[in-house]
């Protein structure tokens, strides 16, 4: 799997190859021009040389070839390397002859200046010629092992090689550790607030952020919007339900403290039980599907015996007669959707359409295919419901009227057949109509309309 | 369609019955319990002291030995050994979880099961019956409620045990219609009915009990093969079905009728005199 072009990956790959090249290029850098100083004789050694010559110089004045070879014991007591005093034609000053050694010695000695070779296990021989008469002759003398230069020089390798790589290691985890902690700390801290208030969001800088980070943070504020959107709608449900059971319950408290024959009083006490039973059932069946959010199984159904099915029991609940409820779909029409869910989206529709109905009115289910959907709709010549509050009434427990009557229900109906008909991808909503509401639905359709199962 | 509907409430507060059905009400009721009026043996197992005690005064009223248990594990142990005809099982319990209570009991028995539960929401339904519950009813639920479905299960296990001694075989007629039973093909004089499966099954159920109110709950329990849900339409969906090919084929005057908060029944009446009676 390629990370996407925004993604932290990429980010991350870049500082890391940067601050891979920086430390190989930095440390080979300091590397040739820590060596550089590193190679060369430090200002003592080469005063403390000169004096050697000059003291050489004044031995070959005062005392010629003895007093030069009496010197030379003189330093050899002071210095363990090898010296000896020449001319410029390269033959010995002290009388003694040169050894073989000493001869190739003179060929490689190097001035005071030159850079030394650490590499060598013998110490160079340093050519130093007279201070005061340089064509006089010249001190080569191996140099005194506390004047090498390069002495330092494993330590500054391991300055180098070891530490400073590591170092800039440091600086790069601690910047990679900082691109990504930012935001994560900002997460954390959402989060944490998420905890108290549920309103908590993430800062829009993180929401826009492109990388993961910015799919973590946009991702959280969904889950936010979702979980306070749940807690909210299960809040007032629970706020309205116990609301709404009070009334049933007072009316159950008054008709105990009256004097009712017993017959009533049963008669009272079922209706209002039945009453806070389905109001129960409703509630937890609007907070059940708004948690769940999961679509039924659906089958082909026809919509007119659907609307068989729901008139047969609205005709009998209300005193109707069937024929009040015209249905106007054509009886081989299919639609994709669950029987029950279908029915008791029905069912809620045509009991709101009857209470609102006029004597001998009708309540009827008309449809037409458009396209791959069906778009049915129930209509009833009722007063209608004014038009800023169409949506308003599919909310839970709103009702129209504010009077409270015994057979107006608790509001739940509509809210309930909206849940039913999003659980099978259905759509719901009202129009007006002049007279009379109209709510419509639309429902996939089935694609081989001739085939036709229930 | 309203005709054909009998309506029985039970507070008597809108008796409208119409025409045929009026007379006919008190016999339906005596057969369709003449069946199961025969003394079973309940186990009800119930943490609730009160529903517990109603539960099985209600039900020894009715003529039932009705053996009480509040405890889980109890509860196993006697639906394992004794010899009960249905067991009402409340979902939470003491000891033992009714759930698991019904897998061990399912390892052994099968014993039908209604389960009980103020949980009452789907997921619990589907888990209830998928563990080999014969029924779910939700709580709160009215004893009349919980009466039918114990009726309904009663009965069909009282068909079952019947079945051997049944028929299985040959074809089965009343008044103009012919079942074969072999083919599963129904016909109404001499038209082919074209039934689904289903629809099959259903009106053999009407037509072996006819003049009888048979249940919602004993509907889907011998033809749907399930409990029956409050919400649940498919049965009403395949009486419509039914209905409908019935009346292609020229069966008219709605025998087959709604009895309001009961179920439904075949009445031979409309079969006999067909044609004579008329449809508002």
């Amino acid at each position: 799997m390629i990370p996407g072009r925004h993604s932290l990956f990429w980010k991350l790959v870049l500082l890391l190859c940067l601050s891979a090249v920086f430390t190989v290029g930095l440390s080979g850098w300091l590397m040739r021009e820590v060596g550089k100083r590193v190679v060369l004789l430090d200002d003592s050694a080469k005063v403390v040389m000169r004096e050697y010559a000059a003291q050489a110089e004044q031995a070959l004045q005062q005392g010629g070839a003895d007093g030069v070879s009496v010197w030379l014991e003189q330093l050899r007591e002071r210095e363990p390397g090898d010296a000896m005093v020449v001319n410029t034609s390269d033959s010995s000053l002290s009388g003694r002859p040169l050894t073989e050694e000493q001869r190739a010695g003179l060929r490689f000695q190097r001035e005071l200046d030159w850079r030394m070779s650490f590499r060598s296990i013998r110490m160079p021989y340093i050519g130093v010629p007279f201070p005061d008469n340089p064509r006089a002759g010249r001190l080569v003398m191996q140099l005194p092992p506390r004047f090498m230069p390069g002495r330092h020089w494993p330590l500054w390798r391991t300055l180098l090689v070891v530490v400073l790589p590591a170092l800039l290691a440091m600086i790069a985890g601690v910047l990679l550790y900082w691109r990504a902690m930012v935001p994560l700390r900002e997460l954390q801290a959402r989060v944490r607030r998420f905890q108290d208030d549920p309103e908590a969001r993430v800062g829009a800088g993180l929401a826009a952020r492109r990388d993961e980070f910015g799919d973590l943070g946009r991702r959280f504020d969904r889950m936010a919007e979702r979980v306070a959107e749940v807690l909210g709608t299960q809040r007032q449900l629970l706020h309205d339900m116990s609301h709404e059971l009070r009334t049933p319950l007072s009316r159950l408290s008054v008709a105990l403290e009256g004097d009712l024959s017993e017959r009533d009083l049963r008669r009272r006490v079922a209706r209002e039980v039945t009453a806070m039973r389905e109001l129960v059932s409703d509630t937890l069946a609007l907070a059940w599907h708004d948690t769940e959010q999961r679509d039924t199984a659906t089958e082909l159904l026809s919509p007119a015996a659907v609307w068989d099915l729901v008139v047969d029991n609205a005709a009998f609940e209300n005193g109707w007669a069937a024929q009040r409820f015209p249905c106007r779909v054509p009886a081989d029409a299919r639609v994709l959707g669950n029987l029950n869910d279908l029915a008791q989206a029905l069912e809620n529709l045509v009991r709101n359409a009857v209470r609102y109905s006029p004597p001998e009115g009708q309540v009827s289910l008309d449809g037409r295919r458009e396209g791959d959907h069906w778009h049915l709709w129930v209509s009833d010549q009722g007063p209608g419901v004014p038009d800023d509050q169409l949506d308003t009434i599919f909310e839970p427990f709103v009702r129209l009227d504010q009077a409270r009557s015994a057979n107006s229900g608790f509001g739940l109906g509509l809210s309930v057949a909206m849940r039913a008909m999003s659980r099978q991808s259905g759509t719901l909503w009202a129009e007006n109509n002049s007279p009379g509401l109209s709510v419509h639905l639309r429902l996939p359709a089935c694609r081989t309309s001739g085939a036709a199962s229930v | 369609m309203l005709l054909g509907m009998i309506p029985i409430h039970n507070e008597g507060e809108r008796k409208e019955c119409k025409g045929v059905a009026q007379c006919n009400d008190n016999i339906y009721y005596l057969r369709m319990n003449a069946i199961t009026k025969c003394a079973s043996r309940l186990l009800v197992i119930e943490d609730d002291p009160v529903l517990c005690g109603d539960l099985g005064d209600y039900f020894r009223d009715r003529h039932h030995r009705v053996t009480l248990c509040r405890d889980g594990r109890e509860g196993l142990a006697l639906a394992r050994d004794g010899d009960f005809d249905l067991v009402l099982l409340d979902i939470l319990l003491p000891g033992l979880d009714g759930l698991a209570l019904l897998a061990g009991l399912r390892e052994t028995s099968s014993v039908p099961v209604i389960l009980l539960s103020a949980l009452g929401d789907e997921q619990d339904r589907i888990t209830g019956l998928v563990r080999g519950a014969d029924d779910y009813l939700p709580k709160p639920f009215s004893m009349a409620e919980l009466a039918v479905r114990v009726a309904a299960i009663l009965r069909r296990v009282a068909l079952e045990r019947h079945a051997a001694d049944r028929q299985r075989h040959g074809s089965l007629e009343l008044a103009g219609l012919r079942l074969d039973r072999e083919t599963e093909q129904a016909r109404y004089q001499d038209q082919p009915l074209d039934l689904t499966v289903t629809e099959f099954r259903l009106l053999q159920a009407f037509v072996e009990q006819c003049d009888q109110v048979l249940s919602k709950a004993f509907l889907y329990q011998t033809v749907l093969h399930r409990g029956y849900g409050r919400h649940d339409r498919s049965l009403d969906l395949h009486v419509s079905h039914l209905r409908r090919k019935l009346r292609q084929a020229g069966l008219h005057g709605q025998p087959l009728r709604t009895v309001w908060g009961q179920g439904y029944t075949l009445v031979t009446d409309t079969l006999s005199v067909g044609r004579s009676v008329q449809t508002l």
